[in-house]
Formats: C-alpha cells, structure tokens, sequence
C-alpha cells in the first residue's frame, strides 16, 4: 500500500507546499521521530488530508502548556517500518478567558481524532471548532477544571468527594431529561445502559446502547471512570517517582508499560542497559504478554458463555505468576525496571521453573485448540462478527493484535526494533477476515510465539550486572518519543522536557483508548450478545483507557 | 386409599401426605443437585469446590438457603408489587405439582393420568408465564430482555420436544407414562428412537434455560437475566424450580427412552433415580463445556433442524409401525 518513496514525499510536500513555520530532522533512535514541523492553524487539515492519503495513521494528539500559548502536537506514523513524524500547531490563549484556546478540528479526516480533541478540550480547554460533538471525555461534563493546564494546582482534598457527588448526581439528571426524549420521539427504541456495573465491561466502562430489540442502532462508550490522572501526577513527580505510575495503567500487562517508560528515559539520556538486564526485560515481557493473554482469553470465553476455559487460562496464568513473582516480588502491578537495568537480579530457580513451564503450556495450548478454536458454538458466534476493516483500523489508529487481525502485520518489536528483538527469531501472526474469531486466534498464536522467544533466550541470558551505574536525575531539554508493543497495541510515551528534575509534560499514548474508539464502527447491527462478544475481542484494560 | 371411611378427608389427607412428601424430597434433591453440580463443575474446571461445611462441602447448600432465607427481600422501587410478588411462586408450583405422574415403579405413582407426560409439559409452561411476568414487573431493561427470551425460546423448543416424543407414543399406545414404561420390558426406547433422545435432550435442555441454551438468563450479557432484580428466598424460588424442572425432565426422558423403572438386581424406584441422575448428569456435563448460543443461532437451530428432524423420525416410526402391523 506504501512505497518506499513516502517518507520522502511527505516530507518534500511538507516543505515545498505548506512550508512550515520551523522544521527539523530528529534521530529516529533518540527523539523516536523523523522529524518535526510547526505549520500554520489553518494549514493542519490539508497536512491530516495529506497523510491520510498516504496511509499514515493519527498517532495520538496531545497538548502542552506553555505561558502564552498551547502547543497542539499530532504524531503520525505508518503501519510497517516506523516512520513517525510530528506536526505542531500553536493555539494561542485566550486573553479574555473562556474559551481558552481554539484550533481547527481534524474529526472529518481521521475518525480517531474524535476522542483525542475532547480529551484535549477536556484537559486544557482548547475548543476545537468543526468538532460535531465536542465535550468533555475523562472528567464529568459538569466539571468546570482543566487540569493539565500548568496554571491548575488541584483542589484541596476534603472538598473532592462531596464535588465528585455532587457531580456524579448532575450527570445522572441529565441523562435523565435528555434522552426519555429522544425515546418519545422513536417510540420503539430505547436506550441501555450497559456499565458501568455489568458483568462483562471489564471495568468501570459505560456503553450507551441505542436498542431496537436487541438490535444495536448505535453505541457509545462513555469512559473515564477510573480516571486518576497519571499525566499530571507525573508532573510534580521526579523521573524514578513515575515508575509505580506505569505498573497501574495496564495492570494486567505492566511489563511492557515498564519497558516504554525505560526505554524513554534510556534514549534520553543516552544510556546502554548491560547486556544482562536487556534479556531479563525481555524475558519477563514475553512472560507478562503470556499471561496478561491467558487473563483475556478467560474472560473472553466467559463472555461468551463458557465458563470452564476462564479456569483453565487461570490455572496456566498462575503458573506464570507465580515466575514472574520469584524474579520480581509482584503478581500485578509490575514496577520492576529501573533506568539503565532492573530492580533486582532473577532468581537461580527461574530458568528451570520457565524450562517446566515452556512443554506444559505447549501441551495446554493443544487443548485449547482443540477444545475452542474448533468448537462449532464458538465458530458461529465468533466468525464473521464485529468486522473491522483496513481503512476503519487506519482511521481509528488500531494498533496491536486487533490490527493484525485485519491483516495488517505491524507489530513495533519489528517495525521499530528495540532491545534484542532484532536478534530474535519470532513470526507475527496475522488473519485477513478482521472479524472476531481472527483476533481470537491472532492472540492465541502470540501466545506461542511468545513462548518461542522465551525458549530462544533461556539459556542464553549472559552473567554480568543487573544495572548500569549511578544515573542524573533530570533528563536533557528536549522532546523525546518512545514507543513499544504492549500487549494491546502501540503504547507511546511523550515526554517534554525542560532540563529539571520534573517532567515538563508527559503525555501516555495508550492503545485500548484508540481500539476502544474503534468499536463505534463495530457495534451497530449487533445483538446484546455480540456487543459482549466485539468488545471483549478488543481486549480492553479500562485503567489503561482512563489514565 | 382409605385411610379414615370418609371420601373427602381421605382426598384431603392423601393429598396431604404426598404433597408434604414431594416438597420434601424436592427440597433434600434439589439441595443435592446444586451440590452435586457444584462439585462436577469443579471437577471439571481443576477445582476441588465446596470443602469446609460437611463432608465434602455437602452442607455447604444448606448454609446458603439459610444465608438466602436471612437476606433482606428487597423491592423494586417502580415495580409492580403484586405481580412481582407472585412471579416466584408461580414458576416454582407448577414445576413442584409435575412430581405426580413421574412412576417410581409400576404401581408406586400418585396420579396416574390419562395424559401422562402432556401434563408435565402444559404445567412447565406455566412456569414460563411466572419467568416473563418476573421480567415484566421488575421493570428493568435486563429483566424484561431476559423474560422476552425466555418466552421466544420457550415456544420454539416446546415443539421440537413434544414432537420428539411422539414415535414413542404411536408404538407404546398410550400417552400414560405407566403404560410407556411397562411397554419398555424388552428392549428400551433409546435403541428405536436414538434421533428422537437426541432432540429430546436438546429441547429439553433449552426448556430448563440450562446451557449452552441459557440465553434468558445469560449472565455475561444481560447481568442476571428475568431475575436481576429479586434476592433472597425469591431468586431462591428461581434456583429451585430450574433445578427441579431439570430434576423433571431428566426424570420423563429416563422413563419414556431408558426403560423407567425396568433394570436388574436393584428394585424399581432405585433403577428410575439412577438412570434420572444420569441424565442429569450429563445435563450438567454439557453445561460446563459449552458457550452460550445467540438467540437467532437458538432459535435456528429449533425451527430448522430439530423441528424437521422430529417430523421426520414421526414420518419413519409411523411407516415402519403401519408395516409390522400389515405383516404380522
């Protein structure tokens, strides 16, 4: 679909027809983008219009803070070898106040652009105008803050539950005399709401169901109920005190999490981890990527209705647990690397449990091949559901096993090498049907590629040190990018610095956020049943999504 | 049976009697079935389930009806309290006064109808009534799916399920269960009417909202089904007449294809438990290894190949009965 000759192109377009205001070539292996360009406001639609044509998709859009104006950033990248670029705007504020900033809207060019302007008009107030429904996404709609804004210190403490409450009563009012409304008018429709207390949501995640029957219409996931604003929490934290912040976003998956953040800082500082600590990484990566697939296929099947699999998964998951527990003293909520090397060295015991493990699991995954892959309930129900077609997953920017169900090989462990990936022998499993069932057996085939990984490297972890020497504590002034395959997809950490012992800015690219947007288009024309069945194939962590 | 001269204090009496008699052994076997199911899904999910109250965790049934009896019986702000009220009882009774015609032995029966197990299937559906009134009064979306379900589902399998049975009855004669069983003495049902068991078991699983066909109460997609909203003794009520009405028709399948009470050594009564908990059994087998069919997919498959299917064995009983008739 795109030739070599496209960085190239966009980048000469970018020059000759934009010409943008400031432009600069990156190292790709140290800012983790090609390069940068500040274009004028009103240019930033053809710029989206231009690469879309091109095939890249929208990475994530974020905002950052500075005195007299917000910087609105777009990163854009491609499926295949990474070639992520970073376009910049500026959105001057406000004198007079409300609105604080206003920007043209990306929404009519890429879909996934949606949810990213409300979390920025959420966070810093910008209001972006040609947005069809532009509010707020993480905080309440009747909140009145905008916290990301360096200007906002927090609330003191004792008056944020009875806020909350009072919020939380608000919103319900609303719904309450907006939408008996809209039943009125169609009178045979109504309205579900699924969440945020369901059995299936996976969290605290809120599907607004526009039923016919059990015929969906049209659903909206309402998010932000865990929201605990890791982003700002950051931001008056130093470097090392962010680490724990990293094991709570995808708590089922942290490892990989743990990886970016590691890496981010790593590339910012210059620093080559040993030898030792880079197979230890990866190694309790793949581990983590097993079982954080184990926790989703247990509960996938469950959704479906069959239970017995859920104890299965469970029982092999322990297993892996109970590995990763003897190298890092935690079960969950990994916080286990460090800049330059690991909290702690591996056990002598972990290679031959991982040696046990490694045929045992092999044996089970037979099982399940034979138990689910080819049972015919599962089939019917699976198989050609929740379709998710190529220019949707470009649009959306769907990124993870979900993408590679609709045949998209892109995986960052190749397309953007790190660590000792490139050495490793491993295959990325993809389907074509983009369905369902495809992204079931996507995940079930990683699991065995991970397993291959892991027998690669088990006997060859070098000896030598767990950790590099003593590190600064502030991070080089500079914009960095760093990016790597979680288990849901592309996980990206934006970090701008100023030189102190603070993070300027941090901005976490979460994929769930991006994959969950994406079901919009799944959804409508689905029964009840399948809406649990699509939304449990996106493998969603609503801590992940919330931040 | 006589049991004072007087007629109506006999009936009354004898009814009595056995009632006390069917709402106990329904309590003890209904109690032994979630316990039994309980430990046969732990078994087979690498479990070992429930281990402390009892031997084994037998008692561990008990300490929850008693948890379930203290639990507050909690109403429904905008529900519609009688009827909410009467829902429980409702699907619970009729599937209680389906013990009658169930014949332990050939003599050992309390009523033996004339209809035999048509009575059974007319009292089950009474029970769907109670299902959709409980979904209905609730007034809750979840609650009203689920009973909605429950009423597609529980007229599409009633077909296949009766038809089913009906090969049976052309070569027994008789729609008397006593009849049907006492006819098995040389060879059982299963062996002439494989097919039809077949259908019968899936219809039959379907009409006891058990899974993979638990669609009116699917718990990862409609939260609890018709009984979202009740606690207590009255979702207790629900647990009860499913496991019953399991316990019913394992009990009518065991009679019309496994020979009933008929079986070697061990008396009569002992043979139609057997061969009930069996199928049981294999009721709670299919549960735990199967996921949940999607209402169209259930509905399909009663319209488009259990409903023909049926047909079909009744067309190839009646021609092979018609011609042992014309032969001999």
């Amino acid at each position: 679909m795109v030739s070599t000759l496209v960085k190239t192109n966009i980048k000469d377009w970018l020059l000759e027809t934009i010409k943008p205001e400031e432009f600069s070539e990156k190292n790709l292996k140290v800012a983790g983008i090609l390069f940068e360009a500040l274009v004028p406001q009103n240019k930033i639609a053809e710029v989206a219009r231009e690469y879309f044509s091109q095939g890249y998709f929208l990475e994530s859009i974020t905002a950052v803070d500075f005195s007299e104006c917000l910087e609105i950033v777009y990163h854009f990248n491609q499926w295949g070898p990474a070639k992520r670029s970073c376009i910049k705007i500026l959105a001057p504020k406000n004198a007079s106040g409300a609105p604080i900033a206003t920007a043209p809207s990306i929404t009519s060019i890429y879909k996934a652009a949606d949810w990213f302007e409300r979390e920025i008009f959420d966070m810093f107030g910008v209001v972006f105008q040609g947005h069809p429904h532009l509010k707020r996404i993480l905080l309440p709609e009747s909140s009145t803050i905008h916290p990301l804004l360096k200007s906002f210190k927090g609330e003191p403490k004792g008056s944020d539950v009875e806020q909350c409450l009072k919020l939380l009563k608000e919103d319900a009012e609303t719904f309450e005399i907006t939408y008996p409304q809209s039943i009125k008018q169609q009178n045979n429709h109504y309205y579900l709401n699924m969440g945020p207390q369901h059995p299936s949501t996976h969290g605290v995640l809120r599907l607004l169901l526009h039923l016919d029957g059990e015929r969906v219409l049209d659903a909206e996931p309402v998010i932000g109920y865990s929201h605990r604003h890791h982003e700002k929490m950051m931001e008056i934290q130093n470097y090392l005190a962010c680490w724990p912040n990293f094991g709570r976003l995808d708590y089922v998956g942290a490892m990989s999490y743990n990886f970016g953040y590691a890496l981010l800082i790593e590339k910012a500082m210059g620093v080559v981890p040993p030898p030792r600590v880079e197979y230890i990484r990866v190694l309790t990566t793949e581990l983590n990527r097993i079982a954080s697939h184990l926790l989703w296929m247990g509960t996938f099947l469950l959704d479906l209705g069959g239970f017995t699999p859920f104890f299965y998964c469970f029982d092999d998951r322990e297993k892996v647990l109970d590995i990763l527990e003897a190298a890092t003293g935690e079960r969950l909520t990994y916080d286990y690397f460090r800049f330059g090397g690991v909290d702690h060295d591996i056990p002598q015991e972990m290679v031959p449990a991982i040696k046990k493990f490694i045929p045992a699991f092999k044996e089970r995954l037979r099982d399940y091949d034979k138990l689910v892959t080819k049972n015919v309930i599962f089939e019917h129900r699976t198989k050609g559901l929740g379709l998710l077609s190529k220019e949707n997953a470009l649009a959306y920017g769907v990124t993870g096993p979900a993408l590679r169900g609709s045949g998209i090989a892109m995986d960052l462990r190749r397309d953007e090498p790190y660590s000792i990936y490139p050495e490793l022998d491993f295959n990325i499993p993809t389907r074509t049907d983009g369905d369902v069932y495809s992204r079931y057996v996507v995940r079930v085939k990683e699991m065995e590629e991970s397993l291959k990984i892991i027998a690669q490297i088990i006997d060859k972890i070098p000896a030598g040190d767990f950790k590099s020497g003593k590190l600064p504590k502030n991070v080089p002034k500079g914009e960095y990018y760093s990016s790597v395959e979680s288990t849901r997809g592309s996980f990206g950490i934006y970090l701008v610095s100023d030189g102190t012992l603070n993070p300027y800015r941090i901005r976490l690219r979460t994929p769930s956020f991006s994959n969950l947007n994406a079901i919009i288009d799944m959804l409508p024309g689905c029964l009840i049943s399948d809406v649990i069945a699509v939304l449990g194939s996106t493998d969603i962590v609503l801590p992940e999504i919330d931040r | 049976m006589t049991l004072t001269g007087n007629f109506i204090l006999d009936q009354t009496l004898t009814i009595i009697l056995y009632g006390t008699i069917v709402v106990l052994f329904v309590s003890v076997n209904a109690l032994f079935l979630v316990w039994a199911e309980r430990k046969i899904s732990a078994r087979i999910q690498l479990r070992q389930g429930p281990l402390h109250v009892g031997f084994q965790g037998a008692l561990q049934t008990i300490a929850d009806a008693i948890k379930l009896i203290s639990k507050e019986l909690i109403w429904p702000r905008e529900s519609d309290k009688f009827v909410f009220w009467l829902a429980p009882i409702l699907v619970f009774a009729p599937v209680l006064s389906a013990f009658i015609i169930i014949p332990l032995s050939q003599h050992f029966v309390i009523r033996d109808l004339n209809v035999g197990f048509l009575f059974v299937f007319s009292l089950t559906n009474i029970s769907f009534i109670g299902i959709f009134i409980a979904g209905w009064s609730s007034n809750s979306k979840y609650a009203l799916l689920g009973s909605m379900r429950a009423v597609a589902q529980n007229i599409s399998y009633e077909i296949p399920l009766l038809l089913s049975t009906m090969g049976i009855v052309m070569a027994a004669g008789s729609l008397r269960l006593t009849d049907i069983v006492a006819y098995q003495n040389k060879y059982w049902f299963i062996c002439t009417q494989f097919p039809a068991f077949l259908i019968f078991i899936t219809a039959a699983l379907a009409e006891a909202n058990r899974a993979p066909f638990d669609i009116p109460e699917a718990e990862s997609e409609l939260v609890a089904g018709f009984h979202t909203e009740y606690s207590g003794m009255r979702f207790a009520l629900f647990f009860l007449g499913e496991y019953t009405a399991i316990f019913i028709s394992s009990a009518i399948g065991a009679s019309l294809f496994l020979g009933g009470w008929h079986g070697p050594f061990l008396p009569g009564p002992v043979w139609l438990l057997l061969k009930t908990y069996l199928l049981v059994f294999i009721v709670m087998w299919i549960r735990w290894t199967f996921p949940r069919l999607r209402s169209d997919q259930l509905m399909a498959l009663a319209w488009k190949v259990l409903i023909p299917f049926a047909m079909f064995n009744i067309l190839v009983t009646a021609i092979l009965i018609y011609y042992q008739k014309f032969f001999i």
